[in-house]
């Protein structure tokens, strides 16, 4: 283990020494505009062995790599829209960007659930090893897992045992680091949407309408506005009416897309409101489902509110088990219903509202 | 509770299988032995899914390594168990499903006492769980006993819930208040998101509101015509996405910088807490002019908001005026889904005399306090 004092005079033989221990796979430890980093050559697999040797009891903690610019970080993960403002906006600085892995990097960089964290630091040291280097090196803290946060060379060794201090060849010493916090780590990898993503052609196929209830509702698409929560509910309730029969003989799924804020949970709590449901219907987003009884025209059953914001996954819809709740008297309204309506083909809806905002209060339904 | 007299309290092997996380957790007493949550741990292989613990079947991966790792961390033969507990609600119901037939199977098979606990119990109460100051020891002395702290006023702040709920006594709830639409949590979350911070958002948030100018940009104050203690997070959440559409529009070349996002970040923050300290405040105001029920004598903050400092301050700022303190739990983890909470919920329910176990559980995903 060699120790450099990091000056002016030394800057460039410390960069060229440091890239050489990388190059032998060994490992660095380097200043960063955080705290003190440790790094490995992330494409070398006996260095990323070391690594993980030295951090020891990660508890499933990813690792994240140093690249130079978004182009670099392109080659080993998927930047989707999210990840690429974020760079933008954000890099270089103290943000770890988690991204979906693509390839390229040995064994045990990228999580257990194939997403990697990427750092753009806004260290000139750091740049130019990985630079040099031409390989992303790791960017995790120095100290091992669960110690001290490493501002100085001391925080790191006096934590140590014999065995992790004989792990690392370099370290570059830049004395007391400011106290500046870990990087903010941001997930992109969960792509809930803002807006409905897919197809949208059954909705763009919807006419205007003049917003009477009795000649639209004759219409396979019809579009209604809305001009209070209030009139939104309204016509949940009107539109159930109508369906009635369809519920308490075979249940009912509607379908509910809509940007963040478009109303959605407004409109359930309007058929939840025709179906005399005293207790508050809030959001599902967290719990994916909420499930409530009504009794309604001497009839009982049950409202299931259901939210896939969330999800992207088909694999994971299916666990929710959503066909199985259909059966009469069984009202079952889905939310975000477009993210995943080509994946679960056994499901089908009998309604879809498409909710979008016009202004304040005002509100437009496309019903198919 | 063979092996205890009334001078040790309980040893508790408690399960969480609510939603996302898979936990397990050791607890005597209150004192919290251990607490594993699975999705922070490398216990479970690679699950294809994005969203792998979702799934019931992670879950059902998970729950065996999980509780070894609890019981081995705590260092507790499972022989010394005196009950099991497991949240039966609410939560996803084919998740809690995954909990309550092992912790089931369980007790079955060693003939321990079985209780079903509501998570949301257990947020309120995480508070009084305590850190176990010597390690691996067994707490012997260690009153556990929560007496002349009633009544409280309970605050319970996640993704999934907002509400106020009166404690009585343990065992005792009312709730007084809850969110008409979005809980803070999520909330804090999609306004995050909108703001493409990834998800989830509250902690980000957070972290950036700290470099941010809170006065810059404005929100309304929900729900001030109403006499009610309820809460309403989707107007906020509408304002803000109609604020960032506009900004967007406004600057066609580059969007909303990264002050921008700064200072929408400490904005939307400080909208979101004002509310609550708004209807919080109404609340005690309340209580304090009606005679009808004797003043609390505490306010105890659960559930993942929780652990945001800036919402503990502004809470404060409102509890300064009516003399009053405020309880959080003593670290983040006890904050968020966990199955310690459920531990020391059943802890405190034997010890209080409000337990009673139950030889068959039925998951209860929509069970309100």
């Amino acid at each position: 283990m060699k120790i450099i004092k990091l000056n002016n005079q030394n800057y460039q033989k410390t960069v060229q020494q440091a890239v050489d221990a990388l190059k032998t796979g060994g490992l660095v430890i380097f200043p960063t505009e955080t705290v003190y980093g440790i790094g490995a050559d992330a494409t070398n697999s006996t260095a990323i062995n070391k690594l993980l040797d030295y951090k020891s009891r990660r508890e499933g903690k990813p690792l994240s790599i140093a690249v130079v610019d978004q182009s670099m970080a392109n080659k080993y993960v998927e930047l989707n829209d999210q990840a690429k403002n974020l760079y933008r906006r954000f890099l270089p600085g103290p943000y770890t960007v988690v991204s979906r892995y693509k390839k390229g990097l040995a064994a045990g960089v990228a999580s257990e659930f194939n997403t990697l964290g990427i750092r753009i630091p806004d260290h000139k040291l750091v740049i130019e090893m990985v630079k040099k280097l031409d390989q992303p090196i790791t960017a995790t803290s120095a100290n091992a897992s669960g110690k001290k946060r490493p501002y100085t060379i001391d925080d790191i060794l006096n934590n140590l045992s014999h065995k992790q201090k004989n792990l690392i060849d370099l370290i570059i010493d830049a004395g007391k680091l400011p106290p500046n916090e870990p990087s903010i780590v941001i997930d992109t990898t969960l792509s809930t949407p803002l807006t409905l993503r897919g197809n949208q052609e059954i909705f763009s196929m919807a006419k205007s309408s003049d917003n009477s209830l009795t000649q639209t509702f004759e219409d396979k698409t019809v579009k209604l506005v809305s001009n209070s929560e209030n009139e939104t509910q309204e016509i949940a309730g009107k539109l159930l009416l109508k369906h009635w029969d369809d519920l308490s003989q075979n249940g009912l799924v509607i379908g509910l897309d809509g940007e963040l804020g478009a109303g959605k949970t407004v409109f359930t709590k309007g058929l939840a409101r025709f179906l005399n449901i005293s207790s508050i219907i809030n959001s599902p987003t967290y719990s994916y489902v909420k499930e409530y009884d009504f009794v309604r025209h001497q009839t009982k059953g049950k409202l299931f509110h259901i939210d896939l914001w969330k999800i992207d996954d088909p694999q994971a819809i299916q666990q929710l088990q959503i066909p199985a709740l259909v059966s009469p008297n069984h009202l079952i309204v889905i939310e975000w219903w477009s993210q995943l309506k080509n994946s679960v083909t056994q499901l089908k809806t009998d309604l879809n509202i498409y909710l979008e905002v016009i202004a304040k209060n005002k509100r437009s339904l496309i019903i198919k | 509770m063979k092996n205890n007299t009334h001078h040790s309290p309980p040893l508790i092997l408690a399960i969480d299988t609510s939603c996302d996380e898979t936990s397990a957790a050791v607890v005597q007493g209150r004192v919290v032995l251990s607490n594993i949550i699975a999705s922070q741990t490398q216990i479970h292989q690679p699950y294809g899914g994005v969203f792998p613990t979702l799934a019931k079947q992670a879950h059902q991966e998970n729950i065996a390594p999980t509780v070894k790792k609890a019981l081995d961390q705590a260092r507790i033969d499972f022989r010394l168990i005196d009950a099991i507990g497991v949240t039966q609600g609410p939560g996803l119901a084919p998740a809690l499903e995954v909990g309550i037939e092992y912790a089931q199977k369980l007790a079955v098979a060693h003939h321990k006492p079985l209780y079903g606990i509501n998570h949301l119990e257990a947020h309120l109460l995480s508070v009084l769980a305590q850190r176990n100051s010597r390690k691996h020891s067994i707490i012997k002395k260690n009153s556990s006993q929560v007496t002349n702290r009633f009544p409280a006023l309970g605050i319970i702040v996640s993704g999934g819930h907002s509400q106020f709920v009166r404690i009585n006594q343990i065992g005792k709830y009312q709730v007084l208040g809850e969110t008409v639409d979005d809980a803070l949590g999520e909330a804090l979350d999609k306004v995050g998101r909108m703001l493409d911070l990834g998800y989830p958002a509250g902690a980000v948030i957070e972290k950036l509101a700290k470099h941010g100018n809170k006065g810059r940009y404005d929100f309304p104050l929900p729900m001030t015509s109403v006499k009610d203690f309820n809460l309403s997070y989707s107007g906020l959440k509408t304002a803000a996405s109609k604020l960032i559409k506009e900004k967007n529009e406004q600057n066609k070349v580059d969007s909303l910088s990264k002050q921008d996002i700064f200072d929408f970040c400490a904005s939307f923050q400080q909208a979101a807490f004002r509310h609550l300290c708004y209807k919080l405040n109404k609340l005690l105001q309340d209580e304090a002019s009606s005679n009808l029920s004797p003043n609390y004598t505490e306010v105890w903050l659960g559930g993942g908001v929780a652990s945001n400092i800036a919402l503990r301050k502004e809470i404060r700022k409102v509890l300064r005026q009516h003399r009053l303190r405020l309880i959080t739990p003593y670290e983040k983890r006890l904050c968020s889904d966990n199955a310690a909470m459920i531990g020391i919920t059943i802890g405190l329910r034997i010890m209080h005399n409000q337990a009673q176990p139950n030889k068959k559980l039925d998951r209860q995903p929509s069970w309100n306090l």
